[in-house]
């Protein structure tokens, strides 16, 4: 707002200044910048086959480069990687696998620019003047000097002197964006009192507030008798838009921290009709406060959250996986036990010994997911874009008179697993491997692959083609979709092998609930090759065959959690489980 | 200083709704919102006046820290009915309160929004397209009222240099001869229409396919018909102009009415061809040159007999492969420009605007220099010029067939695996 005002005013002097400054650096740049940029490109090509890796971080950004140093990432990942270390899907796998590429630039601090110590204590006016005169800055310093203390949390007192100060400058006019900063303060140091000051200063001032306020003073309101007034005012945000699932979460907190639980559940039911996620500190305010207390309707609430989380897939955190613990074991009557475990790789929790459901889809699920794979992904709307109809057709009846296949392999990903080896020569490797064990093999590929060169010899690819169906899309049609939809079309056994992820696959599909399917289906079908040196015999990477979602059998529960240390991607799934049994 | 500083805050704050009061005198309802704003502002002034010399006296012991909320909330207690009474009338209004309530905290708004863009953010499906688009608002008014100053300046300047003049003159006084009136800008028009004529029938065909339109939002359509205006005065301009054909262009499609829209009267003199026909059935197959940054094929000389089409497709979405799909469908030659032949490619994509298109394509035809005509891709995308000289790429290819035969000597994987 006052950068608003104090731009247009000193506007001329930017002006000015501009014009003047200008010249200078920027011409001492470009007069240095091709001499550098060239110096770097001559001293890389001749270094780079010899170095390990470049020293200076331009040099990456070159095209060349950056081939060969992803090259050589990829092979001190390889040779310092444990094999068994974790699960491709494994909650905190993607998070290694980044740190083991040491590309990533450190990032260098933010310069310091506080000079000004912020005040300990409150200051008198004249201490405020002096400060001012100290501050030398662009932006207004009652709004700088404000942010700073909502940033460090400074005590409300002395933000209070502040505003006293600016109140006294300005005819006791204190401005809007200062008053939602103090505010801030007081509901960080819960000052209550404070709050409702504020509260009676902005209703008198101002006859509608924003978001950020309102916000704010719910969040201060809830712990207070007022508690109500702030349901008003999340009637008051509804009217312009729809508010965040944090002013629900305060909304819901406030009800039942003062033991209104009929007003809570309806707050819940309403902000799950606007199409919000709730907050899991929510869900778990809701398994607090039922603790010790009998009630079935209410328990049934509760159960009907955990099949919320199982069918949109959420995975409850630490705390809330051991409010949910504490809640079943406190009903009375029930005598339930919980304990935090590990699943076994046979699909057996460690707890109970009780088989977790499987990842495997279910018949209809099946048909709807490869329908959907047909048309989303391989077709979109637009055939020409992945592929050709000619070639889709070719495909369709190359699948169909096909016997079903038990391993479809992404010949390229496979082929180009290590760097330093001929790739035709890794995929006569693998699929031999494969074909040793009288197993159906489809290799999926590009017709440039056929063309006789070094990478790709002549009477590699036709051992390949003895031993294995195989099928070359164009040199600019798209492979993966293919790859899964030959996959679907085998049945259910049928297993692919990728090391590719395929989440812009994955994006193609129109809902999350299709998504959803996809990633279950992807789990249970996915063979990735965990192999670190060409040659030796392959090994895969275990599939899961036990679905990570929440589930129960009545008299007993499992739950997923995420921990808190642990960072899980999108793509993750989390590794600790949550045993609940009911003793009989 | 006190009264230094009280003189020029309270300027700051008066003016800008004074500014506000001026241009809305139509809207009766945003006329008593501002004035009531304005009454609580000078009202708020009265009773105050007696309040900072009391904060100055108080000793710094004890700090009178609450004093100023009752200032707060006294200040405005007369104009509280007025305000409770227009509170819930209607989403349009608590909306245009809510964004003036964001002003105030310093979010990025406009100060003023017409009805009509009130009607688009309450159209917005999302609370971040709302925010979005509220910021798109705030930066062109920031970007008007900019240029309103620099203009005023301008004239300011000129009427300066003016009058300076003007007491030159009148002391110097004195004839002069010349050769020209100066005409010079109508003089270029017509030289450039003539060229234009030529280029119509004699020059090469450039063509741009609006068959896009329903892959872009309006924002991206806007932007390409304003790439477009851009790329036809690049061409204009040109010693030998292309002869542009617009194929695929709907008459009364967006397309087609955003451009009448910006051309004006002019769109019907231009000299360029517009047709509703595709370029395959104007051109012969064969000759036909889609260029697309997804071609596989690198351009590696301009020809002077093919036609060459450029698709007028701002695709802010990213759905990658849109125009190779469609060069597939027709059964069209692709090719891309060699930029990374050329260019150490640093950050954005290989799709360049039209306008750059354009002015590489003039350049090429005319001088057939790749670097030359690859100044005009933006420097902010690459770091610099790539030399292919002879000696460095036999290096590199004597290196590599040396590194392969190293690493396989046999072409056996065991003795590889030792190595390492």
């Amino acid at each position: 707002m006052t950068f608003c005002f104090t731009g247009v005013r000193s506007f001329p002097k930017l002006w000015k200044n501009n014009s003047y400054l200008g010249l200078c650096p920027g011409h001492s740049y470009m007069s240095l910048f091709p001499k550098d940029c060239y110096g770097i490109r001559n001293q890389h090509k001749w270094f780079s086959l010899k170095t390990a890796s470049p020293q200076n971080t331009k040099a990456t950004n070159l095209p060349i480069a950056k081939a060969r140093y992803r090259r050589k990432g990829n092979e001190s990942c390889n040779k310092q990687v444990s094999p068994e270390s974790s699960h491709l899907f494994a909650a905190g796998a993607a998070k290694k696998r980044a740190q083991m590429n040491p590309q990533s630039k450190d990032h260098a601090l933010p310069p310091v620019k506080n000079i000004i110590q912020l005040p300990t204590k409150p200051l008198n006016s004249e201490e405020w003047d002096k400060l001012q005169e100290d501050f030398k800055g662009k932006a207004n310093f009652e709004d700088w000097i404000i942010s700073q203390m909502a940033h460090y949390n400074s005590s409300v007192d002395v933000a209070k002197s502040l505003l006293a100060w600016v109140a006294a400058k300005n005819n006791g006019i204190v401005g809007y964006n200062l008053l939602v900063k103090y505010l801030y303060l007081c509901v960080f140091h819960k000052q209550t009192s404070e709050v409702f000051d504020i509260y009676e200063i902005m209703k008198a001032r101002y006859k509608s507030l924003e978001s950020g306020g309102t916000s704010l003073l719910i969040r201060g309101l809830i712990h207070s008798d007022r508690w109500r007034e702030a349901l008003l005012l999340l009637k008051d945000i509804k009217k312009v838009m729809t508010p965040s699932k944090k002013n629900y979460n305060d909304c819901i907190q406030g009800a039942l921290l003062h033991q209104d639980v009929n007003t809570a559940w309806n707050l819940y039911q309403e902000l799950l009709c606007q199409d919000l996620i709730p907050m899991m500190e929510t869900l778990k305010a809701f398994f607090d406060f039922g603790k010790g207390i009998k009630d079935d309707q209410y328990s049934n609430k509760l159960l009907d959250i955990l099949l919320y989380l199982r069918n949109n897939q959420l995975y409850p955190g630490e705390s809330f996986a051991q409010s949910i613990k504490t809640w079943f074991e406190s009903v009375p009557g029930e005598q339930w036990k919980g304990r935090f475990t590990t699943i076994q790789r046979s699909g057996h929790c460690l707890g109970c010994g009780k088989t977790i459901e499987s990842i495997h889809l279910s018949p209809e699920e099946y048909e709807y997911l490869k329908g959907k794979i047909m048309r989303d992904v391989i077709d979109g709307g637009d055939q020409y874009k992945k592929t050709t109809p000619q070639e889709l057709k070719r495909f369709k009846n190359f699948v169909k008179y096909c016997p079903p296949f038990d391993i479809v392999i992404d010949g390229l990903n496979v082929a180009k697993m290590f760097p330093k080896a001929r790739e035709s020569q890794v995929l006569l490797n693998v699929v031999s491997q494969l074909a040793k064990q009288n197993l159906q093999v489809l290799v999926l590929g590009r017709k440039h692959m056929l063309t006789p060169c070094a990478r790709w010899r002549k009477d590699e690819m036709e051992k390949v083609q003895k031993q294995a169906s195989c099928f070359f899309a164009d040199n600019i049609s798209e492979d993966d979709p293919f790859l899964l939809y030959a996959t679907l079309h085998s049945g259910s056994h049928c297993k692919f092998i990728t090391k590719d992820l395929m989440r812009d696959h994955k994006a193609c599909l129109p809902d999350a609930k299709t998504q959803r399917l996809f990633f279950k289906w992807q789990q249970g079908h996915q063979l990735a090759i965990i192999n670190r040196l060409p040659g030796s015999k392959i090994t895969f990477q275990h599939i899961l065959s036990y679905d990570t979602v929440v589930q129960t059998t009545g008299d007993s529960w499992h739950i997923p959690y995420d921990e808190d240390l642990v960072e899980r991607y999108s793509y993750e799934v989390p590794t600790k489980w949550l045993c609940l049994h009911r003793k009989t | 200083m006190p009264v230094f500083l009280k003189m020029s805050v309270s300027i700051t704050f008066v003016r800008p709704f004074a500014r506000v009061l001026v241009p809305f005198t139509l809207h009766r309802k945003r006329r008593v919102l501002y004035s009531t704003i304005l009454q609580r502002f000078m009202s708020s002034k009265i009773p105050a006046v007696s309040y900072p010399s009391k904060a100055s006296t108080s000793p710094p012991e004890q700090l009178e820290l609450d004093g100023w909320k009752i200032t707060m909330k006294s200040s405005v207690q007369e104009s509280v009915p007025t305000a409770s009474s227009t509170k819930d009338e209607d989403p349009v209004a608590a909306t245009r309160e809510l964004i003036e309530m964001w002003r105030l905290l310093g979010r990025e708004v406009p100060e003023y929004i017409s009805e009509e863009e009130l009607k688009t953010i309450m159209e917005c499906a999302s609370k971040s397209s709302k925010k979005k688009y509220l910021k798109y608002l705030y930066v062109k008014e920031k970007m008007k009222k900019a240029k309103q100053i620099k203009k005023e300046m301008k004239a300011a300047a000129k009427e300066k240099a003016k009058e300076d003049q003007l007491l030159e003159t009148t002391k110097e006084n004195k004839q002069q001869n010349f050769l020209f009136l100066r005409l010079w800008d109508r003089n270029i028009d017509t030289a450039m229409g003539w060229k234009g004529a030529q280029a119509m029938q004699y020059g090469q065909p450039l063509v741009f396919d609006m068959a896009y339109d329903n892959y872009m939002e309006p924002k991206e359509l806007q932007n390409t018909v304003s790439q477009l205006l851009e790329s036809e005065g690049w061409n204009r301009r040109n010693v030998d102009p292309f002869h542009i054909y617009f194929c695929n262009l709907k008459i009364d499609g967006p397309f087609y009415r955003e451009l009448i829209k910006r051309y004006g009267e002019k769109w019907n003199k231009l000299l360029l061809t517009t047709t509703e026909k595709s370029y395959v059935d104007l051109f012969p197959k064969d000759s036909i040159v889609y260029l697309t940054a997804d071609s596989p094929n690198v351009m590696t000389a301009f020809k002077h007999d093919k036609i060459y089409i450029v698709g007028s497709f701002v695709d802010k979405k990213m759905q990658p492969g849109t125009s190779l799909a469609k060069a597939k469908q027709l059964n069209l030659k692709t090719e891309c420009l060699p930029l990374d032949k050329y260019l150490q490619w640093d950050t954005g994509t290989k799709n360049l605007t039209l306008d750059q298109m354009m002015r590489i394509l003039l350049c090429l035809k005319n001088t057939g220099n790749w670097e030359e005509a690859l100044k005009f891709v933006p420097k902010r995308k690459h770091t610099g010029y790539l030399e292919i000289s002879q000696h460095s790429k036999g290096f590199v290819n004597r290196l590599k067939k040396s590194k392969t035969f190293n690493s396989f000597p046999k072409g056996s994987l065991n003795i590889c695996t030792q190595k390492k």
